[in-house]
């Protein structure tokens, strides 16, 4: 059984976006509203990849991605930043933090399960 | 939110038109933001806690073509201008669960057409329930436009009717990148 796909957005809305996008292309998916429910779905629980946003209230998606490269456990797994964040700041900040990647909202569903079939392993 | 009313007269307000496609957030106490609406829908949010406030302007609920049909467009649809807005009003401080919102417009100016004011109006109404967001005042639909001020640093909102011909609103000219995708 392949693995799923958690996606981590603090917008119910995006998450509903993102699952229909996901599923299109064949892939189980699993949500988180921020990093500190994506860490307890981890710790029971192995994604095939990993895309979350960056702007969430209590562990951001910054603080997400330092918490996973930190834990051997799931240094591997590939880790997509969605977001509407522009600046080319953030973007270094979450290249040096660990991210395999970066796409901008709104995304495009054939972009984005384009980029999903390159990561995942 | 008390109503707005004499920040007008204020030789120290700025005013700052939010185009259709465009959004705003702000705590200057100096700023009033300012809108036009006829079926699009302006989203006011303010959080009384972190004092910040913004608003949106929409032209659509989704594109006709679902989400592929976005492109430099984006911003004039619903979902990707409430995502702007509130990830806006987060970065500036404010929390889903004490942000407070207004609706405002979706009227339907053309009778015999589709209630294009209606389906964007319920649109915002049910993005705001889905995301947990306070819906404290809701003035939409009808058949007349409407013109909007909204004053970030406390909230105050005020909207009028305008009467005669709904007067022409600008699209924002601010192209969008969509969908970009840069693997490390």
């Amino acid at each position: 059984m392949t693995k799923p796909i958690l996606t981590v957005d603090d917008s119910l809305s995006m998450r509903m976006l993102l699952r229909a996008a996901l599923s299109d292309d064949g892939h189980a998916v699993a949500e988180a509203e921020d990093g500190m429910a994506a860490l307890e779905w981890l710790g029971a629980n192995e994604p095939s990849l990993v895309i979350t946003d960056i702007n969430m209230p209590g562990l951001d998606g910054l603080g997400l991605i330092a918490e996973l490269r930190a834990d051997a456990r799931y240094r591997d797994i590939p880790i997509l930043v969605l977001t509407t964040e522009s600046a080319p700041e953030k973007k270094e900040q979450a290249r040096a933090a660990g991210a395999t990647g970066w796409i901008l909202k709104p995304f495009d569903p054939i972009k984005l399960n384009s980029a999903v079939r390159r990561v995942i392993h | 939110m008390p109503m707005l009313t004499d920040l007008a007269r204020d030789p120290m307000t700025i005013r700052h038109n939010v185009l259709q496609g465009e959004f705003e957030v702000s705590r200057d106490p100096h700023l009033v933001l300012t809108t036009v609406l006829g079926s699009c829908i302006a989203c006011c949010l303010f959080d009384p806690v972190a004092k910040v406030g913004g608003m949106n302007h929409f032209l659509l609920a989704s594109p006709p073509n679902g989400m592929n049909g976005l492109g430099d467009d984006a911003r004039r649809y619903g979902l990707y201008a409430m995502e702007l807005l509130v990830n806006e009003m987060i970065k500036q401080g404010a929390v889903r669960a004490t942000m407070r919102a207004h609706l405002y417009g979706g009227a339907n100016l053309h009778s015999g057409m589709r209630a294009i004011g209606t389906e964007n109006a319920r649109f915002a109404e049910g993005f705001l329930k889905a995301d947990g967001i306070q819906l404290v005042r809701s003035d939409t639909g009808g058949v007349q436009a409407r013109r909007l001020d909204l004053q970030p640093a406390t909230g105050r909102v005020r909207c009028r009717s305008v009467q005669g011909d709904f007067p022409s609103t600008q699209a924002a000219r601010v192209p969008v990148p969509s969908g970009d995708v840069e693997l490390f």
